[in-house]
């Protein structure tokens, strides 16, 4: 019981994807592409989990510049690296798709594109806290990134719309009743599986900040540190 | 001093750094010029093709050698000379605002430079290139705020040069399809508005989250 009451959010997401798993595979294939379309099943629910990490991830910027509650600091880190992981599969789903559709695994069209950039604007995020090592610094530096990063993703949205191109426009209200809640279902697990995995890599980050302040207790003094205030016991009286 | 009084000084001050070395002038645009003769070597030297593929391999050069106008020496400032701006009472958004001018100008001015050797080796369309007047400060605008905004956060990181145009080249993507697109346009005599549009909108939203992170982006590299 106790168990069950540490893992809900986790038990919870098991039994939605279990669910979405076993309608997708059940719903009727789509009359045109066949069972290929299936695909469509993770790959719409990844893109969407990719947004909306993405957004998350400018919000806790945004939180934290305010706040500066290293909370939000945390929460945005996180969001980027499943954000990060949603987007690599909702590119390679649909590469996967495009081959028997359209017969080739990439094509220089405006939403694969400016997918793939998306990839590398949050990789370079990422990059960007792993190359600061003074923790206050990294927050304040990647929440400037964060915020400026997110231009990119109504961009990537209605980059379909914007330019005529292979990728189809949004089609939430033109697909049929049954393949619409089948993707809807698929939506809803994957944004459960979003919420347990931030919530656990949340907690990962709490506890590897205060690994790096117990590491950071542990060394010994250098030279000069009486004379300057390390930042990283500033972050923490600010916390 | 007035705010608009410190935003010329500082620009004043980053193109006079920069008019020592001649960094763009003499090194910058000399470079994205070899590439554009280069270029052809590789692809193949059809006078049809080139002339198609011109302006978008032009376009391509400006945003990926622009990186160094960005990264140039020019452009950094010790944390003594950080200090020393900070201690007469600059304002951030001033600072940024100073830099993301000085910047703009030396990318059009790499942009103009280039422009010559694209027409004399690719002998593309210019029709409608009056337009040409408005889409190149477009793009020296966007270039110069991703430039600054990135160069701010990456400021004193060992990792600068590799991290900075990871940064800046996919965000500069809307800057690169509204000028591509934009010059497609004027070839096939379509509209460019929304293309236009496209590129004020993108530097506005620059130069607003600009100006709002220039304060965090000065605390986090005190």
């Amino acid at each position: 019981m106790t168990h069950l009451r540490r893992y809900w959010l986790e038990s919870l997401a098991v039994v939605v994807v279990a669910g979405s798993v076993a309608r997708s595979f059940t719903v009727e294939a789509d009359v045109v592409q066949g069972d290929v379309q299936r695909i469509m099943y993770v790959h719409v629910p990844s893109a969407w989990l990719a947004f909306l990490a993405f957004v998350v991830t400018m919000i806790g910027s945004v939180a934290w510049l305010r706040t500066r509650n290293r909370r939000w600091d945390r929460l945005a880190a996180s969001s980027a690296e499943i954000g990060v992981v949603f987007t690599g599969l909702a590119i390679l789903a649909g590469m996967i798709w495009a081959r028997p559709v359209w017969g080739q695994f990439w094509t220089w069209e405006p939403r694969l594109v400016t997918t793939a950039l998306l990839f590398f604007v949050y990789l370079g995020y990422l990059a960007l806290r792993r190359a600061v090592i003074d923790p206050v610094q990294r927050a304040q530096r990647a929440a400037i990134m964060g915020i400026v990063a997110a231009v990119q993703i109504p961009i990537v949205y209605y980059s379909v719309d914007w330019w005529r191109s292979l990728h189809q426009a949004s089609s939430r209200n033109s697909i049929d009743t049954p393949l619409r809640i089948t993707l809807l279902l698929g939506v809803l697990a994957f944004t459960f599986v979003y919420a347990a995995i931030l919530r656990r890599r949340l907690e990962l980050a709490r506890l590897e900040e205060e690994l790096e302040v117990k590491r950071f207790e542990a060394s010994p003094d250098v030279a000069g540190a009486g004379i300057t205030a390390p930042s990283l016991a500033r972050a923490l009286q600010r916390d | 001093m007035t705010f608009w009084r410190q935003v010329y000084e500082i620009a004043r001050k980053d193109l006079q750094v920069e008019s020592r070395t001649a960094e763009v002038a003499l090194m910058t645009a000399p470079f994205g010029a070899a590439a554009l003769i280069m270029i052809p070597l590789a692809i193949g030297t059809d006078a049809p093709l080139l002339s198609d593929l011109g302006p978008g391999l032009y376009w391509i050069v400006v945003l990926l050698f622009g990186i160094l106008v960005i990264l140039r020496k020019s452009a950094v400032d010790g944390g003594p000379q950080r200090d020393l701006v900070r201690l007469l009472g600059i304002d951030p958004a001033a600072r940024f605002a100073g830099a993301t001018i000085a910047t703009s100008l030396l990318v059009l001015l790499f942009e103009v430079a280039l422009g010559p050797v694209l027409v004399a080796l690719y002998n593309p369309d210019l029709r409608g290139w009056p337009w040409l007047f408005l889409i190149l400060p477009l793009v020296a605008v966007g270039m110069g705020l991703l430039g600054t905004i990135a160069g701010g956060v990456t400021t004193s990181l060992g990792t600068r040069t590799s991290l900075t145009p990871l940064l800046v080249v996919p965000l500069a993507l809307p800057l690169l399809l509204g000028a591509t697109q934009a010059f497609e346009g004027l070839q096939l005599g379509g509209s460019i508005v929304p293309w236009l549009v496209l590129l004020v909108s993108v530097d506005l939203a620059l130069a607003v989250s600009g100006v709002l992170a220039s304060g965090p982006m000065e605390e986090a590299v005190t």
